[in-house]
C-alpha cells in the first residue's frame, strides 16, 4: 500500500484535490491512501507517509519540511505544480506522486 | 530574473516567519481555542437577535439566561483556553508533552489574575474581567514564557526521575512537577511585584500599556489597509499571505470582535468596525482577493472554454471562501494582468463598508469569528442581518466590475488561442 500526504494552509483546498486524486486512484490496481492535512497537524500523519506533497501556496515551507522529513533516509518532499493544483488535475498529480515514490 | 530573486528572498522570509515557534504557537494555540469562541458567538447571536417579539419571548420565559450561559464560559473566558493551548502547542513544537506545559501556564495565568470578594459572606471570587478578551495578551505572554521555561527546565534535566518499573504514566506526572513549582513560584513573585505598583496586577498593566495601544493601532483604518495590502501582495508572489500574518491577525483582530460580542450581550453600542468578522465578510469575500465576483463572471460570462470551465470548477469553493483553484489555475500568482484587480478589489471591498460603518449609515458587525469555510451570504446575515447581506452583494458586484476589464483581456487571448487550435 502507498500513502500520499498533502499539506496546505488549512487542509481545505488540498482536500478538494485529494477527492479528485482518490477517484483517479480507484482505477489503479494497487491500494493507495491519500490524506490532506494542515501544517500544524503534519506530525500525526507523517509516520505512515511515503511522499509529502505541498500545495503551491505553502511552497516556502519546503526547505523546512525537506530538512525534517526528507534527506537520504526520509521521504520525497515536493511542491505540487501550481497549474495542476489550480485546475485540480487529480490524475496527473497522482501519477506524478507515484513516480516520486519509486 | 530580478523578480524571481526578490520572490525567493520573500519566500524565505515568509518561511521563517511562519515556522517561527513563538508566532506559530500563538496562531496554533488561538486556533485550538476557536471552537470555544465559535460556540460562544452563536450563544451571543441567538440571545442578542434584535426582534422585539423574540426578545420579549425569550426574556419573559427565562430562555435568554440559558442562551447567554455558553457565552459566559466560552467567549468571556477565552484567555483561559488560549493560555493553555498556546503553551501546549509551544511545548509540542519542541516534541515535549504539551499537557504539563499547558497546566503550568494555566496556573501561572491564574496566579497573575486579581481576585475579588463577592456577596455578603465575602466569598473569594475570580472576576471575569481579565479572563476574556481583556486578558488575551497576558495569556499570550504567559503561555509563551512559561512554556519556554518548561522546555528549558526539562531539557536541562531538572525533573524528578522515577526508578525503572514505575509505570510511564505515573512517571509522566512527575516530569511536570519540578518545572511547575519553579515556574509558578516565579509568576507568584511577578504577581506580588505588580501588586506593589499602582497597576495592582500584571493584567491591568499589560491591558493599559500593550493591549489597548496595539488594538487602537491595529483596529484603525490604516491597519486595515496595510493588512489587506500585505496579504494580497504576498499572494501575488505565490505565498499564502493570510497564513504568514495569522499570528498578528488573530491576536489583534480577534479580541476586537470579542469586544463587539460582549457589547451585544451587555446591550451596548458596538465598539469596533475592524475585526476578524469584518475580514471574513468583506476582505475575504470569496477567498483572498475577494474573488467571488470574478468567479461568477468566469462561470457565466467567459467566452473561452478554458476560463469558463475553471470558473465552474471554482465557483462552489469560492462561495465557501476557498479559491486556490482560481489563484493557481488562472493563475493569479505572478500574472501581470490580474495583479491590479487582485489587490484593488479587496481594498475597495473593505474601504466602502468601513466608511458606511464609520459614518453610521450601516451598523457594525457582531464580531463573531466564524469557522473557516462559512459561506458568503450566510456569514453576512449572521454578522449583521439583511443590511449587511445587501452590502455584501453590492461588494460582489463592485469587485466583479473591478475584475471584469482585466479578465476580458485574458479571456479574449484564450479564445483566440482556442480558435487557432
Amino acid at each position: 500500500m502507498k500513502n500520499i500526504l498533502l499539506v496546505c494552509a488549512a487542509g481545505m483546498s488540498t482536500s478538494m484535490l485529494v477527492n479528485k486524486m482518490e477517484k483517479a486512484a480507484g482505477a489503479k490496481e494497487e491500494e493507495i491512501k491519500i490524506a490532506a492535512t494542515s501544517g500544524g497537524d503534519i506530525k500525526k500523519y507523517i509516520k505512515d507517509a511515503d511522499v509529502l506533497l505541498l500545495g503551491p501556496q505553502v511552497s516556502y515551507l519546503k526547505d523546512d519540511y525537506a530538512k525534517q522529513y526528507g534527506g537520504s533516509d526520509g521521504i520525497p518532499v515536493e511542491v505540487i505544480n501550481s497549474i495542476d493544483y489550480g485546475t485540480m488535475n487529480g490524475e496527473k498529480v497522482l501519477d506524478w506522486a507515484l513516480d516520486l515514490i519509486k | 530574473m530580478a523578480l524571481s530573486g526578490f520572490q525567493q528572498k520573500l519566500q524565505s522570509v515568509a518561511g521563517k516567519i511562519s515556522s517561527n515557534r513563538y508566532l506559530k504557537a500563538i496562531s496554533d494555540g488561538l486556533m485550538s481555542a476557536l471552537p470555544a469562541l465559535i460556540i460562544g458567538a452563536f450563544s451571543t447571536l441567538l440571545s442578542g437577535m434584535q426582534f422585539e417579539a423574540y426578545q420579549n419571548f425569550i426574556t419573559s420565559t427565562g430562555i435568554k439566561e440559558i442562551l447567554e450561559l455558553p457565552a459566559q464560559y466560552t467567549t468571556n473566558m477565552i484567555a483561559v483556553y488560549a493560555v493553555f493551548f498556546i503553551a501546549y502547542r509551544f511545548a509540542g513544537s519542541f516534541d515535549k508533552d504539551g499537557a504539563p506545559a499547558g497546566l503550568i501556564a494555566l496556573m501561572s495565568f491564574f496566579v497573575l489574575t486579581p481576585t475579588g470578594l463577592l456577596g455578603e459572606n465575602d466569598a473569594i471570587a475570580l472576576p471575569f474581567q481579565f479572563l476574556g478578551a481583556q486578558g488575551l495578551f497576558v495569556a499570550i505572554i504567559v503561555g509563551l514564557i512559561s512554556s519556554r521555561l518548561y522546555v528549558f527546565i526539562v531539557d536541562k534535566g531538572f525533573t524528578i526521575k522515577m526508578p525503572d518499573g514505575v509505570p510511564p504514566t505515573v512517571a509522566k506526572t512527575f516530569t511536570g512537577l519540578v518545572p511547575g513549582i519553579l515556574i509558578v513560584v516565579l509568576f507568584t513573585i511577578v504577581s506580588f511585584l505588580f501588586r506593589m505598583t499602582e497597576f495592582v496586577s500584571m493584567h491591568q498593566f499589560v491591558y493599559s500599556f500593550i493591549q489597548t495601544p496595539m488594538q487602537n493601532l491595529g483596529g484603525g483604518f490604516w491597519s486595515l489597509i496595510a493588512m489587506t495590502l500585505v496579504i494580497h501582495t504576498l499572494w501575488l508572489l505565490g505565498i499564502h499571505g493570510m497564513l504568514v500574518i495569522l499570528p498578528i491577525y488573530l491576536s489583534i483582530w480577534m479580541p476586537l470582535g470579542v469586544e463587539n460580542l460582549d457589547a451585544i450581550a451587555a446591550g451596548q453600542e458596538l465598539p469596533n468596525i475592524v475585526n476578524t468578522a469584518f475580514a471574513q465578510v468583506f476582505m475575504l469575500l470569496g477567498g483572498s482577493g475577494a474573488t467571488l465576483g470574478l468567479a461568477i463572471i468566469m462561470a457565466f460570462m467567459a467566452k473561452s472554454k478554458r476560463y469558463k470551465t475553471l470558473g465552474r470548477i471554482s465557483l462552489p469553493g469560492t462561495i465557501f471562501g476557498i479559491n486556490e483553484p482560481l489563484i493557481f489555475g488562472l493563475p493569479i500568482v505572478l500574472n501581470p494582468y490580474l495583479a491590479i484587480p487582485f489587490v484593488v478589489a479587496p481594498l475597495v471591498a473593505v474601504i466602502i463598508p468601513y466608511f458606511l460603518m464609520a459614518s453610521g449609515i450601516i451598523g457594525k458587525l457582531a464580531g463573531a469569528h466564524l469557522p473557516l469555510g462559512t459561506p458568503a451570504f450566510f456569514n453576512a446575515i449572521l454578522q449583521g442581518g439583511v443590511v449587511i447581506l445587501i452590502v455584501q452583494v453590492l461588494m460582489i458586484i463592485v469587485t466583479g466590475l473591478i475584475y471584469y476589464p482585466f479578465f476580458r483581456v485574458i479571456d479574449k487571448q484564450a479564445l483566440k488561442e482556442e480558435e487557432a487550435a
